[in-house]
């Protein structure tokens, strides 16, 4: 393929980049969408739900199993996904996760840093009865959400294409992360979430419930984890026992993002998907996971709270 | 009268260290009253076992004919029952009309224009209008003072727990104080009010409790009280 004046060698340079930029960004989308929940809880609750990679995992197999029994568009199926996340996420907090929080390890009498630690020892514990619950109902087979899109791409030149169901994920996070932007800004329930955030015991004492604040937090958090779940069971097969690498991911995500920025994990996604395509584009596939590693390790060294943190 | 607040043989212990020890005192509608001791006399306790920061032993607490000794913080709030902190911690992230707006909305149950309203009030009366807009967490210590007590106005209380405004201020600062604190008690508020600075507590209070290792030492008329042969003692150190 000849180009006005370029030399073939430098189009395909330019080509290789364009692609890898591209479809970094696109898995950034991808990435931000499974890292938002976690960005939410960790960033503005600071809970460490180390069960939320599994918590997506349900949601892939809550579709699978909505999709036998209706034959339905896989996007439809978040109508049913979304409310019963949220649904277990509100009440996981309510009635397991706010009597071992830190105030309430406080309360208790048991020192701060015993209140950090517990929920992340009830959440490790979580994970693994979910995972052996999955394996038990719908054993180790790798399964995948069947979508007409799984193929399919959008071709932007004659060189240059993007995955349609990457795509449709970028806009996904895009739409989340300003509606929850909105939501945290603009309702009366989002300011509570904040201000139960910024000042746990000045928050009650304004007249916020901080137990039903952080459970409907932990709801929202859940149910956007329900919508990656899907579209991860989209795009490629999952088994019970998937769950860790999707936290790993989330966590890669909110590190480079930043602690408490929602948007951060937009940017955070995007870099770590760029740097994961370019780095496999540059030196083969099994760099990728390096390549995503060192940029984690890099910004924890020059800038551990994260490039956007507040 | 009947009593707006009355808590009867209050006591709360940390391990060996009581802060609150079989503590009973009232307060009178329209009153302020002043809370003096030495530092770990358990005043700021006390301000958290009413607020409903801290769950007592044993004792009652009453607020306007009901029992809230087991009423959790965010349940008193809605009561009327607001506190401060000596050293001021607002919503650090969200501007001072957020903070209000919290209050408002949580604590007052207001919606919409009513809301809206007494934010503008609030605001106006504690002379925070120009930093309606700033965040909370980028105001100055005397503003930051001020956003303490308008904050906990806009939960429109009944009684207001006041914790050591005075603290680290100049006199004419501490003159404006009294001052606001003086108008909030004239706009129906009932204070109870902790100060080590006792030009204040003499000139601003109506009746003085003194406290000394989460005991009742005197209550009474300030000049009584500061004069009382206890309260020397333990106290002013004569």
């Amino acid at each position: 393929m000849d180009q006005s004046g370029l030399s073939e060698d430098v189009y395909w340079a330019l080509i290789d980049v364009a692609n890898g930029l591209l479809s970094g960004a696109m898995l950034g989308g991808y990435y931000a969408l499974i890292a938002i929940g976690l960005a939410l809880t960790f960033g503005v609750m600071r809970l460490v739900n180390l069960a939320h990679g599994d918590m997506l995992i349900v949601a892939a197999y809550l579709a699978v199993v909505v999709l036998q029994f209706i034959p339905i568009s896989p996007f439809l199926t978040l109508i049913l996904v979304v409310p019963v996340m949220f649904a277990i996420g509100y009440g996981l907090q309510r009635f397991l996760l706010n009597s071992v929080s830190v105030q309430s390890m406080e309360q208790k009498g048991m020192s701060t840093g015993f209140g950090l630690m517990s929920p992340i020892l009830v959440t490790f514990g979580l994970s693994i009865v979910i995972a052996h619950a999955l394996l038990g109902a719908f054993a180790s087979d790798a399964r995948i959400i069947k979508n007409s899109l799984s193929f399919s791409a959008l071709r932007l030149s004659e060189d240059l294409n993007v995955s349609t169901l990457r795509l449709i994920f970028f806009c996904v996070a895009v739409a989340i992360l300003i509606a929850l932007h909105v939501f945290l800004r603009r309702t009366h329930a989002g300011r509570a979430i904040r201000a139960a955030s910024d000042d746990a015991e000045v928050a009650p004492l304004m007249g916020i419930n901080t137990g039903r604040v952080n459970a409907i937090a932990s709801g929202i958090s859940l149910a956007i984890a329900g919508v990656a779940g899907v579209m991860v069971g989209m795009s490629r097969t999952f088994q019970p026992f998937d769950g860790p690498v999707f936290l790993l991911v989330a966590f890669g995500v909110v590190i480079v993002g930043g602690l408490g920025s929602i948007f951060g994990s937009l940017v955070g996604g995007i870099l770590l998907g760029i740097t994961q395509v370019l780095a496999g584009t540059y030196f083969g596939p099994s760099a990728q996971l390096v390549g995503g590693y060192m940029l984690i390790l890099l910004v924890l060294a020059v800038r551990p709270q994260g490039l956007f943190a507040r | 009268m009947s009593e707006l607040l009355s808590i009867s043989r209050l006591s709360k212990a940390f391990g060996a260290i009581r802060v609150a020890d079989r503590v009973t005192l009232a307060v009178a509608p329209g009153e302020i009253v002043g809370i003096i001791g030495p530092n770990g006399a358990g005043k700021t306790s006390l301000f958290g076992l009413i607020a409903g920061n801290l769950r007592p032993d044993e004792g009652h607490i009453e607020f306007d004919g009901r029992d809230i000794t087991r009423l959790a913080p965010q349940e008193r709030a809605r009561a009327g029952l607001a506190r401060t902190y000596q050293v001021p911690k607002p919503f650090t992230h969200m501007t001072v009309a957020e903070n209000l707006r919290v209050a408002a909305v949580f604590g007052a149950g207001l919606e919409g224009r009513d809301a809206e309203d007494l934010i503008d009030r609030v605001l106006e009366d504690t002379g925070m209008r120009s930093v309606r807009g700033t965040l909370a967490g980028r105001l100055p210590l005397l503003m930051r003072k001020r956003h303490e007590l308008a904050r906990a106005l806009a939960t429109r209380p009944k009684l207001l727990l006041v914790d050591e405004v005075a603290a680290g201020l100049t006199d004419h600062e501490v003159n404006d104080f009294i001052e606001l604190v003086l108008r909030i008690r004239a706009g129906g508020v009932t204070i109870l009010w902790i100060e080590h600075v006792m030009k204040t507590m003499l000139s601003a209070t109506d009746r003085l409790v003194a406290l000394n290792a989460g005991r009742v030492l005197a209550s009474g008329v300030p000049d009584e009280v500061i004069n009382s042969a206890e309260v020397r003692r333990v106290y002013l150190g004569a």
